[in-house]
């Protein structure tokens, strides 16, 4: 009897189902990760890195920047395919990874979400060259709009 | 305590292990490092905190001295930068000085004067905190302040500060900081050349 009891049950239940499924209005496809507009592969190298609060600052700091390179900023590739790299205010390398934000801009920091407080906006990416900017206005404030300069030989 | 604040603390006992370790040969005495501390760069401080009361208050002081007016006179015992003036009188700026093992003493003129200077971190500190950039350009927030005035041909320099905390202090690398609105005053009131004394008392 029991058995027969859940045995009608479960019948009810896949009738149900279908019958909720059949009056479902289309659901929306799955989130799927846009791709960035920048690779790791752009960015990984040794780089001059100078800073600049100013807009009228920008010429001279990547100058400056390109003179910075016998004290270059290194970014590795990270064991996941991410690029290793500082967070502000941390002496240790990360493995951030490339993103690309609902808002079409790319973003680079730890896995996740784009556009969080631990990532920079990626700005200018030629071969030569790329400009970040933190997303944590603090951050911002204080280190300022960041120009990375390649070192070595130039395109 | 945040976790800016505990990345600040750790980077400050750092700071004072390295110096204990290169400690150059300059005039040290046994004066206390009273102030652990790091620069702050892009750290903008609000008007509330640059403005400094009490005896590191900008004031006209009584001064005795053979020296002429115009002659900048650092005492960095007392933590005082003099400005002489005519009759025994005397402007006088609070500064923040070397720390322990980076003090020291001498006459020098300044040889060059540069509002709002560009910052280069050391390459200590670049080894300590290597996310900072190599170069960040002058202006608000930058760890030199609003000007500088260049000590002869030595490194060092009396600059601003966006720390206006340290003023008072044994914090720096062996320049003498001071507000910003000082800094300021100061170098509106003295040219290139202008003879500069640089005291320490011994410690016995």
């Amino acid at each position: 009897m029991g058995i027969a009891l859940r045995g009608w049950a479960f019948a009810l239940g896949a009738v149900g189902t279908a019958s909720l499924a059949g009056c479902q209005t289309e659901s929306a496809p799955p989130p799927v990760a846009a791709i960035p507009s920048v690779t790791s592969d752009q960015i990984i190298g040794k780089w001059g890195l100078a800073s600049y609060h100013r807009d009228s600052d920008r010429d001279r700091t990547i100058k400056e920047a390109r003179a910075q390179c016998n004290k270059p900023y290194v970014i590795g590739k990270g064991p996941s395919g991410g690029v290793m790299m500082y967070l502000a205010d941390q002496p240790q390398l990360s493995e951030l990874v490339l993103k690309a934000g609902p808002d079409g801009k790319t973003y680079l920091g730890p896995p996740g979400d784009a556009g969080t407080a631990d990532d920079r906006q990626v700005l200018d990416v030629d071969p030569a060259s790329f400009t970040t900017i933190w997303v944590d206005p603090d951050n911002a404030a204080r280190y300022g709009t960041m120009v990375y300069e390649r070192c070595g030989k130039r395109a | 305590m945040t976790v800016r604040a505990r990345v600040l603390a750790r980077a400050a006992a750092a700071a004072i292990a390295a110096a204990a370790m290169v400690l150059p040969g300059l005039f040290a005495t046994a004066q206390q490092i009273d102030m652990n501390v790091v620069d702050q760069p892009g750290y903008q401080p609000t008007p509330g905190e640059e403005q400094l009361t009490g005896a590191y208050e900008r004031q006209e002081v009584f001064f005795r001295t053979s020296e002429p007016p115009g002659t900048i006179i650092i005492d960095t015992n007392q933590r005082f930068l003099y400005l002489v003036q005519p009759n025994n009188r005397a402007l006088r700026y609070g500064i923040g000085v070397g720390r322990q093992g980076f003090q020291w003493s001498g006459l020098e003129r300044i040889a060059r004067k540069q509002e709002w200077p560009d910052w280069r971190p050391p390459p200590e500190m670049i080894e300590r905190q290597p996310y900072l950039p190599r170069f960040m350009a002058g202006g608000p927030g930058n760890p030199l302040g609003a000007r500088a005035m260049y000590l002869g041909k030595t490194v060092y320099r009396i600059h601003g500060t966006n720390q206006p905390q340290t003023i008072g202090h044994a914090v720096s690398s062996g320049c003498f900081r001071l507000v910003n609105e000082d800094v300021t005053d100061l170098y509106d009131r003295v040219p290139v050349g202008t003879k500069v004394i640089i005291k320490q008392a011994v410690a016995l």
